[in-house]
């Protein structure tokens, strides 16, 4: 079985004359997490959208390949996880029918992601438009690790979490990448991880 | 996705309330408009039934857009995006207005016919118009809704599509409404509505992926 690999090559997005992304490469191997830094604006969300498949873009390529198949756009969008500041969840519903309705549509069971949000110690039976910031964010890594996506596609990943959150979520990125997955983190400054393998600065 | 949104809409109730409304607020109008007694015979098979279609074009006009709006503008569109096939939520998102549809023939049609006096010659003929019609307002409704989620102005965007694909279905429907009413038989007209019915679900199945991914 051939190892997942993530490579992009001059990713160019622009949004009517606003250049945003200006010719962005990059690869990521099987164990190894990419670390996006750069200033608001500088294009962060944007190629992480790009590479999730949300986003088409302008020029250049990505290719992204599981058990030894390349994935076009659409494929890459509904096998990735994604973590961002704009992925809302429905707030009828609460915790557990959000996530066993995702599940149904990934046709996964919704054991994995209940487990994820038993750590993070995520209430079940409360509205998701009852949570609080931090508790959304909770419930987003709940959302990316649901279908044990070989992907992860992190967008400010501890955005509003307290401590034990951060400690926590943490500890799911490290468990991921030690079972051979992939991450690209993005956020405005330089994180602390042990497992950074490259660093891409959007700033520069 | 079917069963997702009649729990959401049963918990909010949004659209189901503005339908009902609005569709009781034209009945009552068009009511007094004709006064207790109603139009006469001649008059009544001309007129009503193109009350009655104008009656559930604007009740669906007034909560079907808001299928996919509502989803893009409360940020669940990237999480549907990355968990749904495009066919799975269309089929998911027309099923649901066709129930809303169908529960509103079935809550304005009666009163409507008492309201107005209104007799129909051919019931099952009546029925299947309504089934076909009510399945075309839906179909046509989510696809032009799909179109217009992303858009700025979604209102105007969603009146201006629907006239050119709505236009023929209703003129079908009225048609046929009247001979029901009339007693005359559906001849040509009901196969092509079906015919129409069949077109927007497959070119809604056909554009849905292209208007709703990037």
């Amino acid at each position: 079985m051939s190892a997942p690999r993530l490579q992009f090559a001059d990713v160019r997005r622009h949004f009517g004359r606003l250049s945003v992304l200006q010719g962005v490469s990059g690869t990521v191997d099987p164990g190894e997490m990419m670390l996006v830094t750069g200033p608001n604006g500088s294009g962060k969300s944007t190629l992480l959208r790009c590479l999730a498949g949300l986003l088409a873009t302008d020029g250049g390529t990505i290719a992204y390949q599981e058990n030894g198949t390349p994935l076009d756009a659409a494929e890459r969008r509904r096998r990735v996880g994604v973590v961002a500041p704009d992925l809302a969840f429905y707030a009828e519903l609460t915790v557990e029918e959000n996530l066993a309705f995702f599940a149904k549509l990934r046709r996964v069971s919704p054991a994995r992601g209940l487990d994820v949000l038993g750590r993070l110690a995520l209430p079940l039976d409360r509205l998701a438009g009852n949570l609080s910031s931090g508790m959304r964010q909770r419930l987003r890594w709940g959302f990316a690790l649901l279908h044990s996506a070989r992907l992860l596609l992190l967008d400010e990943p501890f955005q509003n979490f307290d401590a034990a959150g951060e400690r926590i979520a943490r500890e799911l990125l490290d468990e991921h990448l030690a079972a051979g997955g992939l991450a690209v983190v993005a956020n405005p400054s330089s994180l602390d991880f042990q497992h950074v393998a490259t660093h891409l600065d959007l700033g520069r | 996705m079917f069963v997702k949104e009649w729990r959401c809409e049963y918990r909010t109730r949004y659209a189901l309330n503005t339908l009902a409304l609005f569709a009781f607020t034209t009945l009552v109008v068009v009511s007094f408009s004709l006064g207790p007694l109603g139009v006469d015979r001649s008059h009544g098979t001309a007129v009503l039934p193109v009350l009655l279609w104008i009656i559930l074009l604007f009740s669906v006009a007034a909560g079907l857009p808001r299928t996919f709006v509502q989803e893009e503008e409360t940020q669940t569109a990237m999480a549907l995006r990355l968990s749904a096939t495009p066919s799975a939520l269309f089929c998911g998102k027309l099923l649901y207005n066709l129930t809303l549809v169908f529960a509103l023939e079935v809550l304005v049609t009666p009163f409507y016919l008492m309201m107005t006096s209104l007799e129909v010659a051919s019931p099952w003929l009546f029925a299947a118009v309504l089934a076909a019609g009510g399945y075309g307002l839906a179909a046509g409704s989510t696809l032009v809704a799909a179109i217009i989620a992303q858009a700025r102005s979604k209102g105007t965007l969603f009146s201006v599509l629907s006239f050119p694909i709505l236009l023929p279905l209703l003129v079908l429907a009225v048609e046929l409404t009247r001979g029901a009413t009339a007693g005359d038989p559906g001849g040509v007209a009901v196969p092509v509505l079906l015919l129409y019915d069949a077109t927007i679900t497959v070119a809604g199945l056909m554009l849905f992926p292209a208007v709703w991914n990037p």
